[in-house]
């Protein structure tokens, strides 16, 4: 109890900073939201243009970017501060926080306090409504029970996946310039039903980086295009597991990782 | 001696990348994966369709390829060289940029063209091989051909001048984290880096026309692949030109007041 | 090489936003800022000669650095004028820029990424230095700050003490007539620190340089310095040599003697005072203004009494300096 008191304090505390910056706080709350917006405006420019895509009625294909989106707003705001982790450990922040009695990766979560998450969960928030108004699905408790699980999956597999990467920065802090990279292709592919793509890349969406287990499954699942997404049905729609798990692996190599670190040279 | 010291500020970046081969191994994986990714998601979309908005699936292709490989001209590890100006505000070290004989605005200049250089190198040998496996389409004609060069090399002018923009924006917010997001983001979307803008629609294609964005790469790209013709072309090098020159008036003004407000405030 | 600087009446003021406690403050703030001024520097005036090598002292926030940024002309005074090596650093910035050579602490001008002798390069070429020359002075600064071990190194990979030494070369380079160097020795060994002293030395010796340097460290200042000037709360509190400052805040020697038999009472020569009395030891301290120096004094105790022991406490730099900045100008309003 007393940890969440902490970190609440810390947090009104970051909200406090990052109105110390007057414009970049609004700028914050606006980036987000833009962001989203024109994801929506690209998503929906192809859904248009590309009717029927991989099989998918359009109605049905805004269900991916929609949760994509809900699960990344969730991740910014509540795991999200992982990426960029390199920069903070060249300036010798981790070796502070190796010192404070709290453990490492919260202390790396209170740093700041994502302003733009405000902007991102609204746009998808709303994207999400428009998604299910127009779908023809039969919207019964089990249907949204699945669908906020894998909202949650979805957000501990982006996390998973960040925190790989933070792990890789605290042994090179070049790792950071995956991390971005990571961060766009999440963006860009994360939004499409993957089975347009030939077998081989689509592969490497769902085997390489396991970013079809965020969004594209399970919208597949929910929408009966289970069976034909390439992967057996049963791990499909084990997706929000999955992320759980991996969310778990990468905690279990972010205490290995710590434990392995050796600091930064200067 | 002026050419000696702006061959030896523009090979910076190059040298310090040479002297980081993983990281230079990162550009090339990174490359290689987008170009596969974006050439395939595009003739996935296509699958079922013919043209549409004005673009064939091999026009498509071409352009969205080429929005990669262009994208990665001046997409490096900027922080890794410890060079850029946020970094420089942030650490104090701006100050030794006013202390030399070098007026900032020239260093930055060089440094941008070293960069430019240098990323223009890798863009061609994608753009070698890609010519070579057929994913993108050679230009129709040597005037097509001469035309997308003349109107990329302002496209680049153009991106060279927001990136300005962006670094200049540090020199007032000491951060400027979510200007550069917002900027970034608005240079890969209205350029037509996430996808050409000829899909969007009519009202979000008539707001990019009174912004700088689209004249970076859209207008040479939609010029290779011959989605704006021949005919037209003159009035988008005009247009292009305009901005160079608006830009340029903007940014030098800026760069003024930097100096101003760095010699009141001690840098 | 006429490197002199003529400091007169010079000021600058900063403004800033205060923020109001508490976070109902913190949002009045965003909409109404509310705005101080903070005096930096006031009114100082000091002159060096071509040659010479001053430091300027005062304690953290005494305006040392703000004093620095106006004389490489990175900052504009709110009043009064500077000259250095005959030009205004603010009006001609460039023209200056090759006159002067600074380093600020531990910031690096070294590009990050690049072997050591890369960036040497770059400035050469920004500094239009020709090759021979270049070559030479750099075998010259080896020679001392023994370069040549690290500089094929890149500048990430250096040690702090490797860094500011290739700093201070790279700010040398241009044979700059007037140098600044704002705590150069900061965070450093003792061993690099010494090197980098002989550097300094040899550099205003030898190659006629005028250096103005702040530091913390009271043996540097021993080592290098005749003059030095001390600065508190913007203000110039002393312009002088060593000994000036000794005698104005350092008398605090104590002069501890044991008087042969037959001196019980005791009278103490002028300007000097009898702290403390025990049987035949006594301890004489300075008395009034015009104390005489403890050598002086001590010189004075033997001539007029008898003594079988006799030893002398002196201050050291620290505890001058000590009583120096404690003693000078107003007490701290928002520093």
């Amino acid at each position: 109890m007393n940890a969440v008191r902490i970190a609440w304090r810390i947090t009104r505390l970051n909200i406090r900073a990052q109105m110390e910056y007057r414009v970049e706080f609004l700028l914050n709350i606006a980036i987000g939201a833009i962001w989203q917006v024109s994801v929506i405006v690209f998503a929906t420019v192809l859904l248009t243009r590309f009717t029927g895509m991989g099989g998918w009625d359009s109605s049905d294909v805004l269900l991916i970017p929609a949760t994509r989106m809900l699960a990344h707003g969730l991740f910014v705001l509540v795991l999200g501060r992982m990426h960029g982790l390199g920069r903070y450990i060249q300036e010798g922040r981790i070796d502070i926080y190796l010192l404070r009695p709290m453990p490492v990766h919260r202390q790396v979560q209170l740093q700041y306090f994502p302003t733009n998450a405000i902007g991102d969960l609204t746009v998808a928030a709303g994207l999400m409504a428009g998604a299910l108004s127009r779908s023809h699905l039969d919207w019964t408790a089990g249907r949204i029970t699945y669908l906020i699980t894998c909202l949650i999956g979805g957000m501990l597999l982006e996390a998973a996946l960040f925190t790989a990467v933070a792990c890789a920065s605290l042994r090179f802090p070049a790792a950071d310039y995956w991390g971005r990279w990571l961060e766009e292709l999440l963006g860009t592919f994360g939004s499409y039903p993957l089975n347009v793509l030939p077998r081989a890349v689509g592969g490497f969406l769902t085997f390489g980086l396991p970013l079809a287990f965020v969004a594209y499954f399970p919208a597949a699942v929910l929408t009966g295009h289970g069976h034909d997404t390439g992967v057996p049905y049963w791990l499909a729609a084990a997706s929000p597991l999955l992320g759980a798990l991996a969310y778990l692996g990468a905690r279990l190599l972010w205490h290995w990782s710590l434990d392995h670190y050796t600091g930064v040279n200067g | 001696m002026a050419v000696l010291h702006a061959w030896r500020t523009a090979r910076v970046t190059p040298l310090g990348e040479l002297h980081a081969p993983p990281r230079m191994t990162a550009v090339l994986v990174r490359l290689t994966v987008q170009v596969v990714l974006v050439a395939s998601l595009w003739s996935g979309l296509y699958a079922h369709t013919g043209a549409t908005a004005g673009m064939t699936r091999e026009q498509a292709i071409s352009y969205a390829v080429l929005a990669a490989l262009a994208s990665r001209l001046r997409e490096l590890d900027q922080y890794a060289g410890r060079d850029t100006v946020i970094q420089h505000v942030h650490f104090g070290t701006i100050v030794y940029w006013y202390l030399r004989p070098l007026p900032p605005a020239r260093y930055h200049a060089l440094r941008a063209l070293g960069e430019q250089i240098y990323g223009a190198a890798w863009a061609l040998a994608g753009f070698a091989v890609c010519l070579a496996v057929g994913v993108v389409q050679p230009p129709k004609s040597a005037a097509v051909a001469g035309v997308f060069v003349l109107s990329l090399l302002l496209g680049q002018l153009i991106l060279y001048f927001i990136m300005l923009l962006i670094d200049q924006w540090c020199f007032w917010m000491l951060r400027n984290t979510s200007a550069v997001l917002i900027l970034i983001f608005a240079q890969n979307l209205m350029s037509g880096v996430y996808a050409p803008l000829w899909f969007f629609p009519g009202w979000f294609r008539t707001l990019s026309t009174y912004l700088p964005f689209q004249a970076t790469l859209n207008v040479p790209l939609s010029l290779y692949v011959g989605r704006i013709q021949l005919s037209d072309a003159g009035r988008q090098l005009a247009i292009q030109a305009g901005w160079v020159v608006v830009l340029f008036l903007f940014t030098r003004f800026l760069w003024r007041r930097a100096a101003r407000r760095v010699i009141s405030q001690g840098g | 090489m006429t490197g002199s600087i003529e400091v007169r009446g010079l000021s600058r003021t900063f403004h800033t936003t205060v923020r109001r406690p508490g976070f109902a403050g913190a949002l009045r703030s965003l909409v109404n800022p509310e705005r101080v001024a903070k005096h930096a520097v006031s009114d100082i005036s000091f002159d060096v000669a071509p040659g010479e090598l001053l430091a300027l002292l005062g304690p953290n926030g005494a305006g040392k650095s703000t004093t620095i940024k106006m004389l490489t002309g990175i900052l504009t005074p709110t009043s009064g004028e500077a000259r250095v090596a005959d030009v205004v650093p603010y009006e001609e910035r460039e023209r200056n820029a090759r006159n002067i050579g600074a380093v600020f602490g531990q910031r690096t001008q070294l590009w990050w990424d690049l072997p050591v002798k890369e960036s040497f390069a770059i400035l050469r070429d920004i500094y239009d230095v020709p090759k021979a020359e270049h070559s030479a002075r750099l075998r010259e600064f080896d020679d001392i700050l023994e370069l040549s071990a690290f500089w094929d190194t890149r500048v990430r990979h250096l040690s702090l003490g490797q860094r500011v030494r290739c700093d201070l070369a790279a700010a040398l380079l241009h044979d700059p007539p007037v140098v600044f160097l704002d705590e150069p020795t900061i965070g450093m060994d003792v061993v690099v620190k010494e090197q980098v002293r002989e550097f300094l030395r040899h550099q205003v010796e030898q190659r006629g340089r005028t250096v103005l340097l702040t530091t913390h460290d009271m043996t540097e200042v021993e080592r290098l310095a005749e003059r030095v000037v001390l600065i508190n709360h913007g203000r110039l509190v002393l312009d002088g040599t060593l000994d000036e400052i000794r005698r104005k805040f350092g008398s605090t020697w104590q002069v501890r003697a044991t008087l042969a038999d037959g001196h019980t009472d005791v009278v103490p020569p002028p300007g000097i005072a009898l702290l403390r009395q025990d049987g035949p030891q006594v301890v004489f301290g300075p008395d009034g203004s015009e104390a005489p120096t403890v050598h002086q004094a001590l010189k004075a105790v033997i001539e007029r009494y008898e003594v079988t022991d006799i030893a002398i406490d002196e201050a050291d730099l620290e505890d001058v300096m000590r009583v120096a900045y404690a003693h000078a100008g107003p007490p701290a309003e928002g520093a």
